[in-house]
């Protein structure tokens, strides 16, 4: 699906942000990049998205090396690689539907995305995405009129849409309260696994990739401080891997208040605190069963 | 699944067919027929006068000319504008609301103030409601040909523009500074220079910079009416069809605006370093440099102009211009003039209207490539080109497309398309240029052609500022509309002008009027439609 070998990155303004990094993954495997803030987790999968050309080293995606083909085939490649951003880069004036389907414009003749600007031609297709999400009754309201957790999963939506064999996700549940944020990162896994695509996943919440993703990336300074299965990572390499935060492990429960959920989500919302005491200890409870189905990232 | 229709929709098609039912007559009104671009006898008209350009005329006798118009446009515009200045500055410290003692409290004589306010601000609605080629028209009859109608044209036109910008700039800042030295006790002026200008100041001077170079473009078609500078040589050369004279007039334009451009630029840098030199003078010796610079150059303006103005202030001429003033009145009202007029009208805003649609898909076509997406060879040909078509005033592309497609409102469309293609699609560009770029990366990155990129990423970014420059280039295009008919392009201009000339004092003030009405509707609803798509 994707090799990475000895790959090293380095910024216009002299930055290394990634070294030396070697990975690789086969189809439908799902895996978590955890790390501390600047430990080149964006980087790696800009890097993986053939958005970053990285400086030295190899890169193979879905059986292609992006930088050697002509720019018609790149972005061919690209439009079978799907992004979900941390802050979402959807104009604030454009509508939820144009936006998400906006995540087929790779696969759409030109004159689809012409005319569906003028009458949204799959409005079926966005409505499905976003009702995964709990977000199919926003689907004609303009982006700005969204929270910034609404606008996050809408994000997510397009990616959803646009069907990728390879999803790359960059804090893609950030600005989302603990259950909304496990329930949205459970649609990610559950589509890849029915696709069989694969998934990159960078996650600040520890607990969240050791919960829901089956293989962990510890990224630290730019280069992989461990790849293991989730079961064969503890806490004292978990700390190892934050020291710079003072050793002090990023979790759901400990991630800044998310913003208020809408009214939409209100039922959502009375499940917010519950899990919290439950996530902490990684003991799964009846009230989390409760709230994730059985066949959901709860291990 | 079911799923729900677009809600927006019946809206959309709704507002397609309005559109296209008030676009329809228009066209017809205003004679669009882009197929007499290609008639046989205008394409050799044409194509005669075309190859005429080259070579432009060089010899020694024109060039002297031609230095000598061009000096005398610049000091045009120069003593233009001090005229403006004179005329603004009291106009909009009288009608700003930031200054406002009477509003204290409100304070003894609140109603007066009002009052007073609300005359001078319709005073103001005339001074630039009435296009400055207008202004210049009547004040060739009064003061005979020679720059004299020119500068005293600029003067209010420009007076009434910049009195309203500097009043709403005035008010748009933070006006607690100012209300407190008033409620202290201080007088409008120190309110306004302890209070106000400091805050200010900078856009104050840059609009006014912004201004003189509009006062430079302006005072190159003066001329066209007699008033002087590189116009009149123009309106000579094109009604003799030479072409080498045309070629090279057309450069000097380029070279004109684009200096202009250069000069202004430069000022509004040095503007944004000032007052950090750390000196007790507030004015420091290169602004003051700067200044005594500026000063000279309007004083010689006046003084080599000659204008003659103290003549103005005998009691004859006075009693000669109150007796012309008095010939416009009363208004000629009776039906069959009325709808001629409104005929006029009609074909002026179809004249305005289409133009600017028209000029708006051109800018933004042009912008693209201007904005250097497309390779640096092409941004740089894309913008000599935008250059090029927006130094070239309307009245002057007017002119030259009566040849190409024969007199009448098409004309009139395809000189402000022309034009204003130049100017929106230079503002087009700047725009997309600082549009966010994470929308349209994140589309590049998931494999989007670029044309959808372009349409889902940027597109909805700056449409609402798209829309905006086009509005207001709408408002400054009505008014020009209303003057293309001086050289036959059509609309109200060419009523006024015709009447003039039979000395109809009567009939040419009601289209006057009706010229002030369609830029004060014009004003009001393209501020409305602003606001509605905000």
């Amino acid at each position: 699906m994707f090799r990475l070998h000895d790959a090293s990155l380095a910024h216009a303004n002299g930055f290394v942000a990634l070294r030396e990094v070697t990975l690789a993954a086969r189809a439908g495997e799902q895996i978590a990049i955890v790390g501390p803030s600047g430990a080149g987790k964006t980087s790696l999968l800009r890097v993986l998205g053939a958005a970053l050309r990285p400086t030295t080293g190899q890169l193979d995606v879905l059986d292609a090396n992006p930088w050697a083909l002509p720019a018609a085939q790149l972005r061919r490649l690209r439009a079978r690689i799907g992004v979900a951003h941390q802050a979402p880069p959807l104009p604030p004036r454009q509508r939820v539907v144009t936006a998400v389907l906006a995540g087929r414009l790779g696969q759409w003749p030109w004159w689809k995305g012409v005319a569906s600007l003028a009458y949204p031609l799959d409005i079926a297709g966005a409505a499905a995405a976003l009702a995964r999400l709990d977000l199919d009754e926003r689907i004609f309201d303009r982006c700005d009129r969204l929270s910034g957790g609404q606008l996050q999963r809408v994000g997510v939506a397009r990616v959803l849409y646009q069907q990728a064999q390879l999803i790359l996700a960059d804090e893609p549940v950030s600005a989302l309260d603990p259950t909304l944020a496990r329930q949205t990162a459970q649609v990610l896994t559950a589509d890849a696994a029915a696709r069989g695509a694969t998934l990159v996943a960078s996650l600040h919440a520890v607990d969240l990739a050791l919960s829901c993703f089956p293989r962990i990336v510890g990224l630290r300074d730019g280069r992989i401080a461990f790849d293991r299965p989730a079961a064969a990572v503890d806490q004292a390499l978990l700390r190892k891997l934050y020291a710079s935060e003072g050793g002090q492990l990023p979790e759901l429960s400990a991630v800044p208040a998310p913003l208020a959920p809408s009214s939409a989500l209100g039922s959502h919302a009375s499940f917010a605190r519950s899990p919290l005491a439950t996530v902490r200890d990684r003991a799964p409870q009846a009230s989390d069963t409760a709230s994730v189905p059985a066949s959901g990232c709860w291990r | 699944m079911s799923h729900p229709r677009d809600p927006a929709a019946p809206a959309r098609a709704a507002g397609l067919l309005v559109a296209i039912a008030l676009l329809w007559p228009l066209a017809v009104i205003g004679e669009f027929h882009p197929w007499a671009l290609f008639e046989a006898r205008n394409l050799q008209v044409m194509g005669g006068f075309l190859a005429g350009f080259l070579p432009p005329a060089s010899d020694r006798e024109f060039l002297a000319c031609l230095g000598r118009a061009t000096l005398e446009t610049l000091a045009i515009a120069s003593a233009g504008m001090a005229l403006a200045i004179v005329v603004a500055v009291p106009l909009a410290i009288a009608s700003t609301q930031a200054l406002s003692i009477s509003r204290i409290g409100p304070g003894p004589g609140r109603r007066r103030g009002e009052m007073l306010r609300a005359v001078l601000r319709m005073l103001l609605v005339v001074l630039r409601g009435v296009p400055e080629l207008v202004w210049a028209l009547l004040f060739v009859r009064v003061f005979g040909l020679g720059p004299a109608a020119g500068v005293l044209a600029l003067g209010l036109t420009y007076g009434g523009m910049l009195a309203k910008v500097y009043a709403e700039i005035l008010e748009s800042g933070d006006g607690r500074p100012a209300r407190a030295l008033l409620e202290a006790g201080g007088s409008r002026l120190q309110a306004l220079s302890y209070g106000l200008l400091p805050g200010n100041a900078q856009e104050l001077t840059s609009y006014t910079v912004y201004r003189w170079e509009c006062a430079v473009r302006a005072s190159v078609v003066m001329g066209f009416v007699g008033a002087g500078g590189l116009g009149q040589l123009m309106d000579q050369s094109m009604k003799m069809l030479n072409g080498g004279e045309a070629a090279s007039i057309l450069l000097t334009f380029l070279v004109l605006v684009l200096a202009a451009d250069a000069l202004s630029s430069l000022f509004r840098r040095q503007l944004g370093d000032a007052g950090t030199g750390g000196r007790a003078a507030a004015i420091g010796p290169p602004s003051l440099a700067l200044l005594a610079l500026l000063g000279a150059a309007v004083l010689a303006s006046f003084v080599w102009l000659d204008l003659g103005l103290a003549a103005l202030l005998t009691r004859d001429s006075a009693a000669s211009m109150a007796d012309f003033m008095a010939s416009f009145l009363p208004l000629d009202l009776s039906v069959d003039w009325l709808l001629k007029v409104g005929k006029g009208s009609l074909e002026t805003v179809a004249i305005s209207l289409l133009g600017t649609l028209l000029a708006a898909a051109c800018g933004l076509l042009l912008a693209l490539p201007a904005c250097g997406r497309h390779g640096r060879a092409l941004e740089h040909g894309t913008r000599l080109l935008l250059n090029t078509l927006r130094s070239v005033p309307e009245l002057v592309w007017a002119t030259l497309m009566a040849l190409a497609a024969g007199l009448g409102p098409f004309a009139g469309i395809l000189a402000l398309t022309l034009h204003t293609s130049g100017v929106l699609g230079r503002l087009f560009g700047e725009a997309l240029q600082n549009a966010p770029p994470a929308p349209r990366e994140a589309l590049l990155e998931a494999g989007a052609p670029s044309g959808a990129v372009f349409l889902y990423g940027t597109l909805p970014e700056v449409t609402p500022q798209l829309v905006a420059y086009a509005l207001y280039r709408w408002e400054m295009n009505i008014r020009m509309a209303s003057i293309l008919g001086f050289v036959g392009a059509g609309g109200l201009g060419q009523l006024l002008y015709v009447e003039l000339s039979l000395f109809h004092y009567a009939q040419a003030s009601t289209v006057i009027a009706a010229m002030l009405l369609l830029s004060v509707a014009v004003d009001a609803a393209s501020a409305r439609l602003r606001r509605w798509l905000a």
